[in-house]
Formats: C-alpha cells, sequence, structure tokens
C-alpha cells in the first residue's frame, strides 16, 4: 500500500524512467546518480511531503535499505525498481554519499510540553534511545530520527505497526506494543526534536 | 552465500574508506616524554596473582575467579567518609560508560561508547594517549553502544570493538600492531565486553541474541590475532531433555507437545539461535577451565519457531581454555521466552556442598534474581538463594495483548557483575525491579535485524527500584538488602577495607559497610554511575575510580567522567 499523492508518484516514475536506461550505463558518476534522488529526496536535502530526509541520514541504514529495495525485503513501488537498477557498490556509494551531506533544517516545531510528555513516556516504555541514541541522531545502522519529516516519522511507525514494512519485523514489535496515539504523539515529538 | 560474499565485500570496501579518514590515535603533547608515568610490561605470573596485588586492578572483575575484591586495606569503613575527588577525567564521548578501568603501576586503562581507549596517569589523571576505533560503517547492537573495558597483557592493550573486531595497542603509544575479526556485524554481531588473556590466548565472545546469532566462545592468539578455536554456544544439536521445569523448580508452561511437532517440521533451529556471550569468563587455573554464561534464545519472545530447550543458552557453561571443548553446563531456564538469561559474570569461590563441606564452586546471579552456586566440577546446582527482587506469575507465557510477570526482562541482575568478600563468604548483587508486560508476536528470521518475536514493555504507573543485596553463598539466605529509588545497573567493588563501593542512576556513588549495608559515604556525580569500580594504589596511596556516564538501557543521565577517589 502506497500512501504517496497522485503527484509524488507520477514525478518518480518519471524520475524512475531516466535513471533506468542510464543506471545500466556504467560511467555515470556518483554525483550524477545522486541527483536523481533529488527530485523527491530535495536538491539541498530538504525533501517533498510525505518523503524522508536522507541527506545526513547514517550510512549503514542508507546502505540496507537500499539493499533491502533491492530485494524486495521492503516493498516500495518506487524505491523497489530504482534499487534494482542499482549494482551493489552503487549502493554502498549513494549510501556513503548522502550521510556525508550535512542535515537540513526542515524548521519544523518543537511538540507542545503535554504531546512531548506523552512521546517521552512511550518512548521511555520501549527505550527507543537503545538503538536510537539518546539524542535520537541514530547510528550506523539505526537511522536518525531527529528533525525527519513528521509524517515520513508517522507512517514509517505505523507502517511498522500494521506490517506494511517489513523489513525490521524488531520495529513492527515494538510499534504494536505502543498505541496509535503514541506514534502521533513521538513523530510531532521527534521531528521537533 | 553469493548475497552474504557481496555484502562483506563491500562492508570491507568501506571499512577501508573510513579507516584512511580517521585519526586513531592522539597522543597528549606534553607526554610521552614528559609524562611521569609510562606503561610497563604485564607479564601472566601478574596476571595470576591479582588478586593480592595492592596496586594495580588488572582484570575486568579483578582477578581470574572475577570476585572483584580488591586486597586494598587502606579505605576503611572508618575513614571512608573523607573519601574525595583526587581527579575527574572527561572523555571526548559523552555517552554510557560501562568500562571497568584497569591499572598497571601507574598507568589506567579505561573506554567508553564507540569503542574509544584512553590510556592516563592514574595519579593525575593526566591523559598519555585516546585510541578512537574507526567503525566500519555497518554495526548492529541492541542496548547501547556500549563498552566495558580492555584486557592487558605483555606490552599490549586488547580492544573489543562495536563492529566486531579484536583490536591490539601498544600499551606505550595506542598505536595498533593487529587487529583480527571476530564476526560479521552485518548479520548481527557486535562487542561490547572486555576481553580476558589467560596464557597468551585472548578469549571473547559476543553480543547478538536479538538478532538471530548462532554464539559463541572465541580464543586468539595475543600475539598475532590469529583465531585459535571456537566454541559455539549453540550445538547443532540443541533440543536437549524436555525440560518443564525451571532450575528452582518452578514450572515453564511448556507446550513440548507442539514443540516436538515443529521439530518434526522445520529442524534443530540451532543456525539462528541467539546464545550470546555479554562477560568475561572466570578462569580456574587449577583445572584449566573456564566459566561463563550463555544469554537468551532468539527470537527473545518468540519460541513457537525455536522447539526444544534451546541448549546452551541460559545456562553456565564450562570449556577447556587449551581446546575450547565442551566440558559441563546447567540450564537454568531451557526454553526462555522471557529474555531472563543468565549475563552477569560468573565467580570463583569455595563454598560449602549440601553436605556442608567446602568445594570449588562457581556463582552466577540471575536475570531471574537468584544467585545459583554451582559445583564447579560438574557445574551441578547446589543450591539458589533466596529471591532478591518481587517474583510474580512465574512464568506466565507471553501473550499477543501482553501479560504481566515479574521480574521485567532486565531483571533481577543484569549484565552488572556481582563481588564477593570472601572473609564474610558474602556475594554482594544489584538489581533492578522493573513491573513489565511480556508480549509475543512471531516473524521470520530477518537476517541480522532486530529479531524480538514480540516486546517487553515496562508498566506506566507501576513503581520501579534497585536494591544491593548481600547473600551467603553458603546458605542461600539474604544477610542485608538496601533498595535504592531507581533500578541498579553497572557493578559493585568489594574491598578488604570492609567496604562495598556501588553507584547509581541518579549520580549518586556510595560505600557502604560490607557487614550491614549502612551508608558510610555518598558522593553525587552529576550523571548516572553506572559503571564498576576499580581500586588501586600508586605511591603507597589507595584510590577508588569509577566511571560516570551513565546508562542507555534505562536512559540514566549520560556524563563523560572518569572519577578516581582518595583520603588527604
Amino acid at each position: 500500500m502506497s500512501t504517496r499523492s497522485r503527484p509524488a508518484r507520477l514525478a518518480a516514475v518519471s524520475v524512475l524512467a531516466a535513471l533506468l536506461p542510464a543506471a545500466t550505463a556504467s560511467a555515470q558518476s556518483i554525483d550524477e546518480k545522486a541527483s536523481v534522488c533529488a527530485a523527491c529526496h530535495g536538491e539541498n536535502g530538504v525533501p517533498q511531503p510525505k518523503t524522508p530526509v536522507i541527506a545526513g541520514q547514517q550510512q549503514g541504514y542508507l546502505y540496507l535499505q537500499l539493499r533491502d529495495f533491492k530485494s524486495g525485503a521492503r516493498k516500495s513501488d518506487i524505491m523497489g525498481p530504482i534499487a534494482q537498477s542499482l549494482a551493489p557498490d552503487d549502493i554502498a556509494a549513494l549510501a556513503l554519499y548522502f550521510s556525508q551531506k550535512p542535515w537540513p533544517d526542515l524548521q519544523q516545531p518543537r511538540a507542545p510540553a503535554d504531546v512531548a510528555a506523552r512521546a517521552q513516556k512511550a518512548i521511555d516504555s520501549i527505550v527507543c534511545t537503545s538503538c536510537h541514541q539518546n539524542n535520537f541522531r541514530g547510528d550506523s545502522t539505526q537511522p536518525r530520527l531527529a528533525g525527519q519529516r513528521q509524517d515520513v516519522l508517522q507512517q514509517s511507525m505505523l507502517d511498522f505497526r500494521n506490517k506494511t514494512r517489513g523489513n525490521n519485523p524488531g520495529m513492527t514489535d515494538l510499534m504494536r506494543a505502543i498505541s496509535e496515539q503514541d506514534i502521533a504523539d513521538c513523530a510531532a515529538y521527534l521531528a521537533g526534536f | 552465500m553469493i548475497a552474504t560474499r557481496t555484502v562483506l565485500a563491500i562492508a570491507a570496501a568501506l571499512a577501508l574508506a573510513a579507516t584512511a579518514s580517521a585519526q586513531e590515535v592522539k597522543q597528549n603533547p606534553a607526554a610521552p616524554a614528559a609524562a611521569s608515568v609510562k606503561p610497563t610490561n604485564v607479564t601472566q605470573e601478574m596476571l595470576e596473582k591479582a588478586a593480592s596485588d595492592q596496586n594495580n586492578f588488572l582484570h575486568t572483575n579483578g582477578d581470574y575467579t572475577q570476585k572483584r575484591f580488591s586486597p586494598d586495606r587502606q579505605i576503611t569503613t572508618r575513614n571512608v567518609g573523607h573519601l574525595h575527588p583526587a581527579w575527574i577525567f572527561q572523555t571526548d564521548v559523552q555517552e554510557s560508560l560501562e568500562t571497568s578501568p584497569i591499572i598497571v603501576n601507574g598507568v589506567m586503562y579505561v573506554t567508553t561508547s564507540f569503542s574509544h581507549v584512553y590510556a592516563l596517569n592514574a595519579k593525575t589523571g593526566e591523559q598519555l594517549w585516546h585510541y578512537k576505533h574507526p567503525l566500519g560503517p555497518i554495526t548492529t547492537y541492541c542496548c547501547g553502544p556500549n563498552n566495558r573495558g580492555v584486557a592487558v597483557y605483555e606490552d599490549k592493550v586488547y580492544l573489543a570493538t562495536l563492529d566486531s573486531k579484536l583490536v591490539a595497542l601498544d600499551a606505550k603509544t595506542g598505536n595498533k600492531i593487529w587487529q583480527s575479526d571476530i564476526a560479521d556485524p552485518v548479520q548481527g554481531y557486535s562487542e561490547t565486553m572486555a576481553p580476558t588473556v589467560v596464557k597468551g590466548k585472548v578469549i571473547i565472545g559476543t553480543n547478538g541474541g536479538e538478532y538471530g546469532i548462532r554464539g559463541f566462545v572465541k580464543a586468539f592468539d595475543a600475539k598475532d590475532g590469529k583465531l585459535l578455536w571456537t566454541f559455539n554456544t549453540i550445538p547443532e544439536n540443541s533440543v536437549g531433555v524436555w525440560a518443564t521445569n525451571d532450575a528452582t523448580g518452578r514450572d515453564m508452561h511448556r507446550d513440548i507437545a507442539a514443540e516436538k511437532a515443529q521439530l518434526a517440521k522445520t529442524g534443530d533451529p540451532y543456525r539462528t539461535l541467539g546464545g550470546g556471550v555479554w562477560q568475561n569468563p572466570s578462569v580456574d587455573l587449577a583445572t584449566n577451565r573456564l566459566y561463563f554464561v550463555v544469554g537468551n534464545p532468539s527470537p527473545d519472545l518468540d519460541g513457537a519457531q525455536r522447539p526444544g530447550d534451546n541448549l546452551y543458552t541460559d545456562s553456565l557453561v564450562s570449556i577447556d581454555l587449551d581446546t575450547g571443548k565442551y566440558i559441563c553446563h546447567f540450564q537454568y531456564i531451557a526454553h526462555d521466552v522471557w529474555d531472563l538469561d543468565a549475563v552477569s559474570p560468573t565467580i570463583l569461590v569455595d563454598a560449602k556442598d549440601k553436605n556442608g563441606k567446602v568445594i570449588p564452586a562457581v556463582i552466577h546471579a540471575g536475570k531471574t534474581g537468584h544467585v545459583y552456586v554451582h559445583d564447579r566440577k560438574d557445574c551441578s546446582l547446589i543450591r539458589f538463594s533466596e529471591p532478591m527482587v518481587p517474583q510474580e506469575n512465574m512464568w506466565t507465557l507471553p501473550t499477543p495483548q501482553g501479560a504481566r510477570m515479574l521480574p521485567g526482562a532486565n531483571g533481577g541482575v543484569e549484565w552488572s557483575p556481582m563481588t564477593v568478600n570472601p572473609q564474610l563468604g558474602l556475594t554482594y548483587a544489584i538489581n533492578l525491579h522493573q513491573p513489565m508486560t511480556y508480549t509475543v508476536e512471531s516473524s521470520a528470521y530477518p537476517n541480522g535485524k532486530l529479531w524480538l518475536g514480540g516486546a517487553f514493555k515496562t508498566i506506566p504507573g507501576e513503581e520501579q527500584a534497585g536494591n544491593i543485596t548481600a547473600v551467603d553463598y553458603n546458605t542461600g539466605k539474604i544477610r542485608w538488602q538496601v533498595k535504592t529509588p531507581q533500578p541498579m545497573i553497572g557493578g559493585i567493588l568489594a574491598t578488604a577495607g570492609g567496604l562495598v563501593f556501588t553507584g547509581e542512576g541518579n549520580g549518586r556513588f556510595r560505600a557502604y559497610d560490607a557487614t550491614n549495608g549502612h551508608v558510610l559515604w555518598t558522593f553525587n556525580a552529576g550523571a548516572g554511575v553506572n559503571a564498576p569500580p576499580s581500586s588501586y594504589m600508586v605511591d603507597g596511596k589507595q584510590y577508588i575510580v569509577v566511571g560516570a556516564g551513565g546508562n542507555v538501557q534505562l536512559n540514566y543521565k549520560r556524563g563523560n567522567a572518569i572519577i578516581a577517589f582518595t583520603l588527604d
């Protein structure tokens, strides 16, 4: 199930069409390959709605997601075909490339005190910081959550919860241990963290 | 297989890139020429006599028996009230500290999260060198980027890293001498424990019980890092005897018929059954044996897809030091579905058997909240202590909705080492009390990703607490218990001065009277004191040292201080 809006989907499909023939040619530089990603993930790292920030994201996490999109362990109408067109060393290079970019400031507001308090309680109950770190900036295979788009955070957590996203059953278990309201609170809290 | 090799090749390539760009060793420009202290060699004889070495703290847990009992007696119950900071060293990493400081003739080695090592002047806190391990792009760990310390031998310092490498550093400079792969981090392996060095071998276990690994203990050659042997903590036949009761005789409510049907259908689950080894083994030099405990099966809460007793998870295991061959085991919980496993390091003591005869024994504190006392000869259980924490509804099976049971999944006693005062016949444990619900949710092996098979969740509104408990290991009775406002994690040290030192998540570091638990001294470190203390002497003066960096699992306030205390 995709939650993307129709224009976003169309844009992504046209990007995909542009990428596919080029990807088969090996001479393309990493900058050129990465430029294709900018259509959705943003020229300056500021992505379109419902699209995650990948600039400054953790290298190991980006690597595993592209690997999983390629293998089909993580399903996406848009990212699946794109990842399938990438060679394994392209995946490693793209992960490194984006991890070295600065994380963009999306100017998302801090969560109100009551929302933050509820989110903190949910976070403590399943110890999110155990993997995502105390500052929610992640490490290696654990993604940064702090300052990620609120809609992406919420949808990702819901996708884990309802098993739409199947490439990390541990996250599914944890998201099912908290409520949908907890998830909404956590998304607001982490987006403005 | 092909996919695995590709991933490995990429990981290796990325690791190389990372290595080239990182500055690994930083030396103090004032040191080493001007340094008042220079690292000295550590001999096997020194390591064997560590229990009576007043100047040094040479092993993660004090000596090969792991009693963490310092012979130092300058700081006593009478004067400990005057203890004050001698120096405070701030590391570059403000994240949980679990390090056991190692002290060799005035030089201290400490580690931080993300696999950093510092060499310090133990008298002044002056930095001699700092090694920052260039972590590869893939690290996989469940419970914080922790590191619990180094091992020392001859002219080298040994570190196991978050990306599952074993590294030997030059004790004088911090320069890397060799590095060996322990296991593949892409498959969920990582290292947070300190190595143990004995008779030229570096012994190391592994994390990964939350990721479907196949656990092990490995021995590497201390000289060149060559792998000497591997003991798989999960044998190819992991089924066992279909035990229905735990070590204390309580029914675990297993559905043996369903498990047998599953076994017939899917076979032995040994390849992804977990069984990490989180802490150092104790070493019986007289018999040349190692004793350690093995952690939980994977996935933690879902037993349906791993039929059988899941040997040797949740067990005490003994193996031969020279060969790594199995000698004996004792399983506390067969087919664990609560992650109430065995993590706190084993300790060798002389203890009374069931007939009152003093024999070589080995003890361990479980997440269940019991101290278990075993015969070292065959691993058999002699007795278990009174429970140190509330136990309720044991063993209620996890449900899809979540079932409440105590203790919660952190214990009891977590990875925190106990200490022993052999003169008093007491062992001291720090405990957690965290009411939790246990939820089961089945999922297929996710190829190196987090694989819990459900969730354990603290119950909002239910009070959490901790305690320090002194247990008479000759009777199993609790001698004294002091409650703390927060669950306890970190470690504890007993000294010949009649004291016990341990810290709390709220920043308190305290000295207790070993005989009765009276609080004799308190210092507030400003960040969680969740690391095991060490004791040592320089120029005839005793110091107590501990890390104050907080804790990831319990989210205690982070810090970056190594604090050494002394008397005037």
